[in-house]
Protein backbone atom coordinates (compact mmCIF):
# COMPACT_ATOMS: atom_id res chain seq x y z
CA UNK A 1 0.00 0.00 0.00
CA UNK A 2 2.50 2.83 0.65
CA UNK A 3 4.81 1.62 -2.63
CA UNK A 4 1.48 1.87 -4.35
CA UNK A 5 0.65 5.32 -2.03
CA UNK A 6 4.31 6.90 -3.44
CA UNK A 7 4.27 5.71 -7.02
CA UNK A 8 0.49 7.48 -7.64
CA UNK A 9 2.44 10.35 -6.12
CA UNK A 10 5.58 10.08 -7.79
CA UNK A 11 3.53 9.63 -10.84
CA UNK A 12 1.46 12.75 -10.19
CA UNK A 13 4.33 15.11 -9.65
CA UNK A 14 6.02 13.25 -12.84
CA UNK A 15 2.74 13.54 -14.91
CA UNK A 16 2.71 17.57 -13.63
CA UNK A 17 5.59 18.21 -15.73
CA UNK A 18 3.87 16.56 -18.50
CA UNK A 19 0.45 18.93 -17.80
CA UNK A 20 2.52 21.75 -18.45
CA UNK A 21 4.65 20.85 -21.30
CA UNK A 22 0.85 19.49 -23.00
CA UNK A 23 -0.66 22.82 -22.33
CA UNK A 24 1.75 24.78 -24.15
CA UNK A 25 1.01 22.40 -26.98
CA UNK A 26 -2.57 22.91 -26.66
CA UNK A 27 -2.61 26.43 -26.32
CA UNK A 28 -0.64 26.82 -29.25
CA UNK A 29 -2.72 24.33 -31.29
CA UNK A 30 -5.98 26.32 -29.97
CA UNK A 31 -4.60 29.05 -31.59
CA UNK A 32 -3.44 28.43 -34.62
CA UNK A 33 -3.92 24.83 -35.21
CA UNK A 34 0.18 23.96 -34.94
CA UNK A 35 1.98 21.68 -33.11
CA UNK A 36 4.79 22.88 -31.38
CA UNK A 37 7.93 20.85 -31.91
CA UNK A 38 10.09 23.12 -29.99
CA UNK A 39 8.00 23.14 -26.71
CA UNK A 40 9.99 21.21 -25.00
CA UNK A 41 13.87 23.05 -25.79
CA UNK A 42 11.79 26.43 -25.49
CA UNK A 43 11.14 25.09 -21.69
CA UNK A 44 14.38 23.95 -21.24
CA UNK A 45 16.31 26.96 -22.37
CA UNK A 46 14.20 29.04 -19.71
CA UNK A 47 15.08 25.90 -17.07
CA UNK A 48 19.20 26.91 -18.18
CA UNK A 49 18.42 30.82 -17.54
CA UNK A 50 16.59 29.89 -14.33
CA UNK A 51 19.94 28.21 -12.77
CA UNK A 52 22.15 30.59 -14.45
CA UNK A 53 19.93 33.18 -11.96
CA UNK A 54 20.24 30.99 -9.37
CA UNK A 55 24.16 31.22 -9.60
CA UNK A 56 24.07 34.77 -9.36
CA UNK A 57 22.16 34.47 -6.32
CA UNK A 58 18.82 35.00 -7.48
CA UNK A 59 16.28 32.97 -4.69
CA UNK A 60 14.20 29.93 -6.92
CA UNK A 61 10.86 31.41 -6.86
CA UNK A 62 11.61 34.93 -8.46
CA UNK A 63 14.04 33.61 -10.40
CA UNK A 64 11.02 31.55 -11.65
CA UNK A 65 9.55 34.71 -12.45
CA UNK A 66 12.22 35.48 -14.96
CA UNK A 67 12.38 32.40 -16.72
CA UNK A 68 8.94 32.88 -17.00
CA UNK A 69 9.24 35.98 -19.02
CA UNK A 70 12.34 34.58 -20.56
CA UNK A 71 10.49 32.24 -22.00
CA UNK A 72 7.53 34.28 -23.17
CA UNK A 73 9.66 36.58 -25.12
CA UNK A 74 11.15 33.91 -26.57
CA UNK A 75 7.57 32.31 -27.58
CA UNK A 76 6.13 35.88 -28.61
CA UNK A 77 9.78 36.50 -30.76
CA UNK A 78 9.29 32.91 -32.27
CA UNK A 79 5.67 33.61 -33.25
CA UNK A 80 6.45 36.92 -34.93
CA UNK A 81 9.62 36.79 -36.44
CA UNK A 82 8.90 32.78 -37.89
CA UNK A 83 5.97 31.18 -37.46
CA UNK A 84 3.89 33.86 -38.55
CA UNK A 85 5.83 34.81 -41.86
CA UNK A 86 5.94 31.27 -42.92
CA UNK A 87 2.24 30.58 -42.45
CA UNK A 88 1.46 32.52 -44.49
CA UNK A 89 2.75 30.99 -47.21
CA UNK A 90 2.43 27.26 -46.08
CA UNK A 91 0.91 26.31 -42.96
CA UNK A 92 3.29 22.53 -43.53
CA UNK A 93 6.21 24.44 -43.57
CA UNK A 94 5.76 25.60 -39.94
CA UNK A 95 6.16 22.13 -38.97
CA UNK A 96 9.59 21.75 -40.21
CA UNK A 97 10.52 25.48 -38.61
CA UNK A 98 9.09 24.37 -34.84
CA UNK A 99 11.68 21.18 -35.20
CA UNK A 100 14.38 23.47 -36.84
CA UNK A 101 13.99 25.96 -33.84
CA UNK A 102 13.93 22.64 -31.40
CA UNK A 103 17.23 22.04 -32.88
CA UNK A 104 18.51 25.64 -32.88
CA UNK A 105 17.46 25.96 -29.42
CA UNK A 106 19.01 22.92 -28.21
CA UNK A 107 22.34 23.79 -29.96
CA UNK A 108 21.91 27.40 -28.46
CA UNK A 109 21.64 25.68 -25.01
CA UNK A 110 25.04 23.84 -25.60
CA UNK A 111 26.71 27.21 -26.92
CA UNK A 112 25.83 29.31 -23.97
CA UNK A 113 25.77 26.89 -21.25
CA UNK A 114 28.02 23.85 -22.12
CA UNK A 115 27.66 20.18 -22.93
CA UNK A 116 28.32 18.82 -19.30
CA UNK A 117 25.19 18.84 -17.12
CA UNK A 118 24.58 21.30 -14.69
CA UNK A 119 25.54 21.97 -11.69
CA UNK A 120 28.50 20.71 -12.39
CA UNK A 121 31.00 20.10 -9.42
CA UNK A 122 33.88 20.42 -12.17
CA UNK A 123 33.03 23.96 -13.31
CA UNK A 124 32.73 25.19 -9.54
CA UNK A 125 28.67 25.66 -9.34
CA UNK A 126 27.96 27.65 -6.50
CA UNK A 127 25.08 25.29 -5.99
CA UNK A 128 24.96 21.64 -5.31
CA UNK A 129 22.24 20.81 -7.37
CA UNK A 130 19.34 22.41 -9.57
CA UNK A 131 17.11 24.37 -6.98
CA UNK A 132 14.12 22.89 -6.06
CA UNK A 133 10.76 25.38 -5.45
CA UNK A 134 9.89 22.93 -2.96
CA UNK A 135 11.68 21.44 0.44
CA UNK A 136 13.34 18.57 -0.68
CA UNK A 137 15.52 17.17 1.61
CA UNK A 138 14.99 13.73 2.86
CA UNK A 139 13.74 14.81 5.74
CA UNK A 140 10.93 16.83 3.99
CA UNK A 141 8.27 14.79 4.47
CA UNK A 142 4.86 14.49 5.00
CA UNK A 143 2.90 11.82 6.72
CA UNK A 144 -0.97 11.88 6.53
CA UNK A 145 -1.87 8.39 6.94
CA UNK A 146 1.56 6.37 8.12
CA UNK A 147 2.94 7.03 4.35
CA UNK A 148 5.65 8.81 3.64
CA UNK A 149 5.31 11.25 0.96
CA UNK A 150 7.68 14.12 0.05
CA UNK A 151 6.75 17.70 0.61
CA UNK A 152 7.93 18.67 -2.87
CA UNK A 153 5.82 15.87 -5.20
CA UNK A 154 2.72 17.43 -3.57
CA UNK A 155 3.73 20.88 -3.46
CA UNK A 156 4.84 20.74 -7.37
CA UNK A 157 0.96 18.39 -8.10
CA UNK A 158 -0.32 21.67 -6.09
CA UNK A 159 1.38 24.25 -8.31
CA UNK A 160 0.11 23.08 -11.49
CA UNK A 161 -3.28 22.64 -9.74
CA UNK A 162 -2.99 26.31 -9.27
CA UNK A 163 -1.81 27.08 -12.95
CA UNK A 164 -4.77 25.17 -14.37
CA UNK A 165 -6.81 27.21 -12.59
CA UNK A 166 -5.70 30.65 -13.35
CA UNK A 167 -5.50 29.82 -16.78
CA UNK A 168 -9.06 28.50 -16.46
CA UNK A 169 -10.00 32.09 -15.14
CA UNK A 170 -8.52 33.59 -18.33
CA UNK A 171 -10.21 31.76 -20.65
CA UNK A 172 -13.07 31.82 -19.34
CA UNK A 173 -13.35 34.99 -17.23
CA UNK A 174 -11.33 37.85 -19.17
CA UNK A 175 -11.63 39.60 -22.55
CA UNK A 176 -8.24 38.11 -23.27
CA UNK A 177 -9.95 35.00 -22.68
CA UNK A 178 -12.55 35.41 -24.88
CA UNK A 179 -10.37 36.83 -27.70
CA UNK A 180 -8.43 33.48 -27.37
CA UNK A 181 -11.38 30.98 -27.74
CA UNK A 182 -12.61 33.27 -30.46
CA UNK A 183 -9.49 33.37 -32.81
CA UNK A 184 -9.62 29.72 -31.78
CA UNK A 185 -12.91 29.00 -33.16
CA UNK A 186 -12.65 30.89 -36.11
CA UNK A 187 -9.62 33.90 -36.70
CA UNK A 188 -11.36 35.63 -39.85
CA UNK A 189 -14.75 36.04 -37.68
CA UNK A 190 -12.26 36.76 -34.64
CA UNK A 191 -11.23 39.68 -36.77
CA UNK A 192 -14.46 41.01 -37.63
CA UNK A 193 -15.28 41.32 -34.56
CA UNK A 194 -12.38 43.58 -34.43
CA UNK A 195 -9.81 41.69 -32.42
CA UNK A 196 -6.43 41.85 -32.75
CA UNK A 197 -5.70 38.21 -33.76
CA UNK A 198 -2.07 39.00 -34.71
CA UNK A 199 -2.15 40.32 -30.83
CA UNK A 200 -3.70 37.41 -29.64
CA UNK A 201 -1.28 34.68 -31.01
CA UNK A 202 1.65 36.11 -29.90
CA UNK A 203 0.62 36.64 -26.62
CA UNK A 204 -0.76 32.75 -26.74
CA UNK A 205 2.69 31.20 -28.19
CA UNK A 206 4.58 33.63 -25.15
CA UNK A 207 2.20 32.43 -22.70
CA UNK A 208 2.39 28.81 -23.37
CA UNK A 209 6.65 29.15 -23.51
CA UNK A 210 5.83 30.47 -20.06
CA UNK A 211 4.27 28.00 -18.85
CA UNK A 212 6.31 25.31 -20.39
CA UNK A 213 9.65 27.04 -18.37
CA UNK A 214 7.19 26.16 -15.07
CA UNK A 215 7.86 22.61 -16.75
CA UNK A 216 11.36 22.77 -17.59
CA UNK A 217 12.31 24.57 -13.77
CA UNK A 218 10.04 21.66 -11.84
CA UNK A 219 11.80 18.66 -14.45
CA UNK A 220 15.13 20.17 -13.85
CA UNK A 221 14.66 20.40 -9.83
CA UNK A 222 13.17 16.76 -9.72
CA UNK A 223 16.10 15.62 -11.72
CA UNK A 224 18.61 17.84 -9.68
CA UNK A 225 20.39 18.84 -12.63
CA UNK A 226 19.67 20.39 -16.03
CA UNK A 227 21.40 18.61 -19.25
CA UNK A 228 20.58 19.06 -23.33
CA UNK A 229 18.78 15.83 -22.99
CA UNK A 230 15.98 16.85 -19.91
CA UNK A 231 13.08 17.41 -21.86
CA UNK A 232 13.56 14.96 -25.05
CA UNK A 233 11.46 12.73 -23.33
CA UNK A 234 9.43 14.88 -21.46
CA UNK A 235 8.42 16.48 -25.02
CA UNK A 236 7.00 12.86 -26.34
CA UNK A 237 5.02 12.44 -22.80
CA UNK A 238 3.67 15.53 -22.92
CA UNK A 239 2.75 15.41 -26.69
CA UNK A 240 1.08 12.12 -25.56
CA UNK A 241 -0.63 13.80 -22.59
CA UNK A 242 -1.88 16.55 -25.21
CA UNK A 243 -3.61 13.15 -27.28
CA UNK A 244 -5.08 11.38 -24.54
CA UNK A 245 -6.82 15.04 -23.35
CA UNK A 246 -7.58 16.22 -26.54
CA UNK A 247 -5.47 18.71 -28.23
CA UNK A 248 -7.91 21.05 -27.73
CA UNK A 249 -8.89 21.05 -23.93
CA UNK A 250 -6.02 22.38 -21.54
CA UNK A 251 -8.04 20.82 -18.17
CA UNK A 252 -7.64 17.75 -20.96
CA UNK A 253 -4.12 17.97 -21.02
CA UNK A 254 -3.56 18.19 -17.51
CA UNK A 255 -5.35 15.34 -16.79
CA UNK A 256 -3.81 13.34 -19.52
CA UNK A 257 -0.48 14.51 -18.27
CA UNK A 258 -1.13 13.01 -14.60
CA UNK A 259 -2.31 9.94 -16.48
CA UNK A 260 0.34 9.57 -18.26
CA UNK A 261 2.46 10.39 -15.36
CA UNK A 262 0.81 7.63 -13.16
CA UNK A 263 0.34 4.94 -15.79
CA UNK A 264 4.49 5.49 -16.85
CA UNK A 265 5.49 4.80 -12.97
CA UNK A 266 3.23 2.33 -12.37
CA UNK A 267 4.22 0.74 -15.47
CA UNK A 268 7.47 0.35 -15.15
CA UNK A 269 7.11 -0.11 -10.72
CA UNK A 270 5.01 -3.05 -11.11
CA UNK A 271 6.17 -4.54 -14.82
CA UNK A 272 9.66 -3.98 -13.42
CA UNK A 273 10.96 -7.07 -15.47
CA UNK A 274 9.71 -6.56 -18.43
CA UNK A 275 8.86 -2.82 -18.75
CA UNK A 276 11.53 -1.27 -16.13
CA UNK A 277 13.36 2.11 -16.87
CA UNK A 278 14.61 1.50 -20.61
CA UNK A 279 10.70 0.02 -21.97
CA UNK A 280 9.30 3.34 -20.11
CA UNK A 281 8.86 5.18 -23.48
CA UNK A 282 7.22 2.67 -25.35
CA UNK A 283 4.18 3.52 -22.77
CA UNK A 284 3.42 7.02 -24.44
CA UNK A 285 3.63 5.62 -27.71
CA UNK A 286 1.07 2.66 -26.39
CA UNK A 287 -1.10 5.79 -25.07
CA UNK A 288 -0.95 7.77 -28.28
CA UNK A 289 -1.82 5.20 -30.52
CA UNK A 290 -4.63 3.61 -28.25
CA UNK A 291 -6.36 7.15 -27.94
CA UNK A 292 -5.74 7.53 -32.03
CA UNK A 293 -7.48 4.40 -32.63
CA UNK A 294 -10.40 4.23 -29.91
CA UNK A 295 -11.22 8.13 -29.40
CA UNK A 296 -8.99 10.43 -31.92
CA UNK A 297 -10.57 13.35 -30.32
CA UNK A 298 -9.37 12.55 -27.16
CA UNK A 299 -10.88 12.22 -23.56
CA UNK A 300 -11.89 15.59 -23.86
CA UNK A 301 -11.77 16.86 -27.29
CA UNK A 302 -13.97 18.22 -29.49
CA UNK A 303 -14.36 16.05 -32.57
CA UNK A 304 -15.68 19.07 -35.33
CA UNK A 305 -19.70 18.91 -35.23
CA UNK A 306 -20.94 21.50 -37.49
CA UNK A 307 -24.56 21.83 -38.58
CA UNK A 308 -24.20 23.81 -41.98
CA UNK B 1 -24.28 62.58 -46.58
CA UNK B 2 -21.54 59.89 -47.90
CA UNK B 3 -20.92 57.38 -45.34
CA UNK B 4 -19.21 55.15 -47.53
CA UNK B 5 -17.13 55.77 -50.93
CA UNK B 6 -15.31 53.51 -52.58
CA UNK B 7 -13.48 54.97 -55.80
CA UNK B 8 -11.67 52.54 -58.06
CA UNK B 9 -11.81 49.14 -55.77
CA UNK B 10 -9.67 46.40 -57.10
CA UNK B 11 -9.14 43.12 -55.19
CA UNK B 12 -8.85 39.18 -55.55
CA UNK B 13 -6.55 36.32 -54.73
CA UNK B 14 -3.00 35.89 -55.81
CA UNK B 15 -2.47 36.67 -59.59
CA UNK B 16 -6.21 36.96 -60.19
CA UNK B 17 -7.62 40.17 -60.02
CA UNK B 18 -11.74 39.45 -59.06
CA UNK B 19 -12.73 43.13 -59.04
CA UNK B 20 -11.52 45.43 -61.39
CA UNK B 21 -11.92 49.19 -60.29
CA UNK B 22 -15.21 48.98 -59.38
CA UNK B 23 -17.11 52.47 -57.97
CA UNK B 24 -19.57 52.47 -54.72
CA UNK B 25 -20.78 54.25 -52.53
CA UNK B 26 -23.72 54.01 -49.42
CA UNK B 27 -25.42 57.22 -47.80
CA UNK B 28 -26.13 57.47 -44.09
CA UNK B 29 -29.00 55.81 -43.42
CA UNK B 30 -28.93 53.93 -46.97
CA UNK B 31 -30.41 50.30 -47.48
CA UNK B 32 -27.87 49.25 -50.73
CA UNK B 33 -28.04 46.15 -52.29
CA UNK B 34 -25.64 44.74 -54.47
CA UNK B 35 -26.73 41.97 -57.16
CA UNK B 36 -24.41 39.64 -58.96
CA UNK B 37 -24.43 36.33 -60.43
CA UNK B 38 -22.02 33.63 -58.59
CA UNK B 39 -18.56 34.37 -59.71
CA UNK B 40 -19.36 38.13 -60.08
CA UNK B 41 -17.32 39.69 -57.25
CA UNK B 42 -19.69 39.73 -54.81
CA UNK B 43 -18.25 38.63 -51.71
CA UNK B 44 -14.76 39.82 -53.16
CA UNK B 45 -15.92 43.27 -53.04
CA UNK B 46 -17.16 42.99 -49.12
CA UNK B 47 -14.24 41.53 -48.26
CA UNK B 48 -12.22 43.93 -49.87
CA UNK B 49 -14.27 46.89 -47.97
CA UNK B 50 -14.01 45.15 -44.56
CA UNK B 51 -10.30 44.43 -44.94
CA UNK B 52 -9.73 41.04 -45.39
CA UNK B 53 -8.00 41.12 -48.63
CA UNK B 54 -5.60 42.56 -50.07
CA UNK B 55 -6.74 45.84 -52.00
CA UNK B 56 -6.04 49.03 -53.65
CA UNK B 57 -8.19 52.44 -54.81
CA UNK B 58 -9.60 54.13 -51.91
CA UNK B 59 -12.20 53.62 -49.79
CA UNK B 60 -13.31 56.41 -47.91
CA UNK B 61 -15.31 55.84 -44.28
CA UNK B 62 -16.86 59.04 -42.67
CA UNK B 63 -14.20 61.70 -44.95
CA UNK B 64 -11.52 58.76 -43.71
CA UNK B 65 -9.26 56.77 -45.91
CA UNK B 66 -9.44 52.95 -44.74
CA UNK B 67 -8.48 50.52 -47.29
CA UNK B 68 -4.95 50.33 -46.01
CA UNK B 69 -6.28 49.46 -42.83
CA UNK B 70 -6.48 46.79 -40.84
CA UNK B 71 -9.85 44.25 -40.81
CA UNK B 72 -10.10 45.08 -36.95
CA UNK B 73 -9.18 48.62 -36.83
CA UNK B 74 -11.75 49.08 -39.81
CA UNK B 75 -14.57 47.14 -37.14
CA UNK B 76 -13.32 50.09 -34.64
CA UNK B 77 -13.73 52.50 -37.12
CA UNK B 78 -17.60 51.13 -37.64
CA UNK B 79 -18.09 48.61 -39.84
CA UNK B 80 -19.35 45.28 -39.14
CA UNK B 81 -19.49 42.13 -41.80
CA UNK B 82 -21.56 39.50 -41.83
CA UNK B 83 -19.57 36.93 -43.82
CA UNK B 84 -21.06 34.66 -45.71
CA UNK B 85 -21.45 31.05 -44.58
CA UNK B 86 -22.26 32.53 -40.90
CA UNK B 87 -18.95 33.46 -39.77
CA UNK B 88 -19.84 32.65 -36.32
CA UNK B 89 -17.55 31.35 -33.23
CA UNK B 90 -18.92 27.13 -33.89
CA UNK B 91 -17.65 26.10 -30.39
CA UNK B 92 -18.46 29.21 -28.29
CA UNK B 93 -21.71 29.36 -26.84
CA UNK B 94 -23.78 31.75 -28.20
CA UNK B 95 -23.84 34.18 -25.62
CA UNK B 96 -19.79 34.18 -25.75
CA UNK B 97 -20.43 34.81 -29.41
CA UNK B 98 -21.90 38.31 -28.88
CA UNK B 99 -19.76 38.86 -26.12
CA UNK B 100 -17.02 38.50 -28.88
CA UNK B 101 -19.14 40.51 -31.10
CA UNK B 102 -19.34 43.52 -28.52
CA UNK B 103 -15.55 43.37 -28.39
CA UNK B 104 -14.32 46.15 -29.36
CA UNK B 105 -16.71 48.03 -26.87
CA UNK B 106 -15.06 46.39 -23.82
CA UNK B 107 -16.03 48.38 -20.63
CA UNK B 108 -19.18 49.80 -22.07
CA UNK B 109 -22.16 48.83 -19.69
CA UNK B 110 -24.71 49.02 -22.08
CA UNK B 111 -23.59 45.73 -23.91
CA UNK B 112 -26.01 43.19 -22.14
CA UNK B 113 -28.53 45.78 -22.50
CA UNK B 114 -27.78 45.12 -26.36
CA UNK B 115 -27.86 41.15 -26.03
CA UNK B 116 -31.05 41.41 -24.27
CA UNK B 117 -32.37 43.61 -27.64
CA UNK B 118 -30.78 41.12 -30.02
CA UNK B 119 -32.48 38.25 -27.63
CA UNK B 120 -35.84 40.16 -28.16
CA UNK B 121 -35.18 41.07 -31.80
CA UNK B 122 -34.29 36.72 -31.82
CA UNK B 123 -36.09 35.16 -29.51
CA UNK B 124 -34.49 31.72 -30.40
CA UNK B 125 -31.29 32.71 -29.85
CA UNK B 126 -32.36 33.23 -26.27
CA UNK B 127 -33.77 30.24 -26.11
CA UNK B 128 -30.46 28.95 -26.60
CA UNK B 129 -28.13 31.53 -25.34
CA UNK B 130 -26.01 28.30 -23.54
CA UNK B 131 -25.80 26.34 -26.25
CA UNK B 132 -22.87 26.26 -28.79
CA UNK B 133 -22.88 27.72 -32.09
CA UNK B 134 -21.97 25.00 -34.02
CA UNK B 135 -24.91 23.28 -32.65
CA UNK B 136 -27.58 25.62 -34.17
CA UNK B 137 -29.71 25.26 -37.03
CA UNK B 138 -28.29 27.34 -40.66
CA UNK B 139 -31.21 30.00 -39.85
CA UNK B 140 -29.92 30.32 -36.38
CA UNK B 141 -26.28 30.53 -36.73
CA UNK B 142 -27.29 33.32 -39.89
CA UNK B 143 -29.48 35.29 -36.98
CA UNK B 144 -26.30 34.58 -34.61
CA UNK B 145 -23.86 35.79 -37.18
CA UNK B 146 -26.38 39.34 -37.70
CA UNK B 147 -26.40 39.36 -34.02
CA UNK B 148 -23.02 39.52 -33.33
CA UNK B 149 -22.05 41.81 -35.97
CA UNK B 150 -24.68 44.06 -34.54
CA UNK B 151 -23.16 43.98 -31.20
CA UNK B 152 -20.16 45.90 -31.95
CA UNK B 153 -23.04 49.04 -32.61
CA UNK B 154 -21.70 49.68 -36.50
CA UNK B 155 -22.49 52.70 -38.32
CA UNK B 156 -22.18 50.23 -41.88
CA UNK B 157 -23.37 46.98 -42.03
CA UNK B 158 -22.21 44.34 -44.56
CA UNK B 159 -24.38 41.43 -45.33
CA UNK B 160 -22.88 39.06 -47.75
CA UNK B 161 -25.50 36.93 -49.35
CA UNK B 162 -27.69 36.32 -45.40
CA UNK B 163 -30.21 33.62 -47.71
CA UNK B 164 -27.39 31.59 -48.82
CA UNK B 165 -28.66 27.80 -48.17
CA UNK B 166 -31.87 29.36 -45.94
CA UNK B 167 -35.77 28.27 -46.06
CA UNK B 168 -37.29 31.02 -48.32
CA UNK B 169 -39.21 31.57 -44.80
CA UNK B 170 -36.11 32.40 -43.06
CA UNK B 171 -34.89 34.69 -45.56
CA UNK B 172 -37.75 36.75 -45.40
CA UNK B 173 -37.89 37.10 -41.44
CA UNK B 174 -34.07 38.03 -41.74
CA UNK B 175 -34.96 40.53 -44.55
CA UNK B 176 -37.46 41.72 -42.52
CA UNK B 177 -35.35 42.89 -39.64
CA UNK B 178 -32.47 44.41 -42.06
CA UNK B 179 -35.41 46.39 -43.14
CA UNK B 180 -36.17 47.61 -39.49
CA UNK B 181 -33.24 48.03 -38.78
CA UNK B 182 -32.65 50.28 -41.57
CA UNK B 183 -35.86 52.07 -40.82
CA UNK B 184 -36.27 52.90 -37.36
CA UNK B 185 -32.53 52.81 -36.33
CA UNK B 186 -31.15 54.31 -39.23
CA UNK B 187 -28.13 52.07 -39.75
CA UNK B 188 -26.88 51.72 -43.00
CA UNK B 189 -26.85 48.51 -45.17
CA UNK B 190 -25.10 47.22 -47.52
CA UNK B 191 -26.11 44.34 -49.06
CA UNK B 192 -24.91 41.40 -51.11
CA UNK B 193 -27.67 39.32 -52.93
CA UNK B 194 -28.06 36.37 -55.81
CA UNK B 195 -32.13 36.68 -53.98
CA UNK B 196 -32.85 39.79 -56.50
CA UNK B 197 -36.97 39.56 -55.98
CA UNK B 198 -36.43 39.74 -52.37
CA UNK B 199 -33.64 42.10 -51.69
CA UNK B 200 -34.89 44.86 -54.51
CA UNK B 201 -37.88 45.45 -52.46
CA UNK B 202 -36.11 46.69 -49.49
CA UNK B 203 -33.00 48.75 -51.46
CA UNK B 204 -32.91 52.41 -51.79
CA UNK B 205 -30.58 51.60 -54.26
CA UNK B 206 -29.11 48.61 -56.23
CA UNK B 207 -25.75 48.27 -57.65
CA UNK B 208 -25.68 45.41 -60.62
CA UNK B 209 -21.75 43.83 -60.77
CA UNK B 210 -20.96 41.80 -63.48
CA UNK B 211 -17.25 40.30 -63.98
CA UNK B 212 -15.94 42.68 -61.39
CA UNK B 213 -17.69 45.82 -62.88
CA UNK B 214 -20.09 47.33 -62.45
CA UNK B 215 -22.86 47.42 -65.54
CA UNK B 216 -25.72 49.47 -63.49
CA UNK B 217 -26.82 50.87 -60.57
CA UNK B 218 -29.68 53.29 -59.83
CA UNK B 219 -33.00 53.09 -57.44
CA UNK B 220 -34.57 49.82 -57.35
CA UNK B 221 -37.86 51.26 -59.25
CA UNK B 222 -35.17 52.10 -62.05
CA UNK B 223 -33.54 48.87 -62.26
CA UNK B 224 -36.36 47.00 -62.03
CA UNK B 225 -38.02 49.23 -65.17
CA UNK B 226 -35.14 47.94 -66.99
CA UNK B 227 -36.51 44.91 -69.03
CA UNK B 228 -32.96 43.67 -69.78
CA UNK B 229 -32.09 43.66 -65.96
CA UNK B 230 -35.63 42.27 -65.38
CA UNK B 231 -35.01 39.38 -67.15
CA UNK B 232 -31.86 38.51 -66.45
CA UNK B 233 -32.21 39.36 -62.75
CA UNK B 234 -35.88 38.91 -61.47
CA UNK B 235 -36.83 36.25 -63.33
CA UNK B 236 -39.86 37.73 -65.26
Amino acid sequence: MELFSQRLVDGLSQGSVYSLIALGLVIIYRGTGHLNFAQGEMALFSAYCVYQFGEWGIPIWPALGLGMIVGFVLGAVAEVTLVRPISKKSPFAVFIVTLGLFTFLNWLDGAIFGNQQLPNSGVGSKQQRYPSLFPNDPEDVWQPFGVAIRIERVGIFVLVLVITGLLFLLFNKTRFGLAMRAVASNTESAKLAGIRTNTVLMVSWGLAAAIGAVGGVVMAGLNSNVNLGLMFTVFIYGSAAATLGGFDSPGGAVLGGLIIGVIENMASGYAQEWIGQDMKLSVAFVVILTVLLVKPSGLFGTGKVERV
Amino acid sequence: MTLLKATGLSAGYGPVTVLQRIDLEVQQGEFVVMLGANGAGKTTAMRAISGLIARSGTVVFEGVDIHRASADAIVRAGIAQVPQGRGTFPELSVEDNLLAGAYIRHGSDDVLSDMERWYGVFPRLAERRLQRAGSLSGGEQQMLAIARALMSRPKLLLCDEPSLGLAPLITQELFAVLERLNRDDGLSVLLVEQNANLAMHIANRVYLLETGVIVASGSAEELGADDAIRKAYLGF
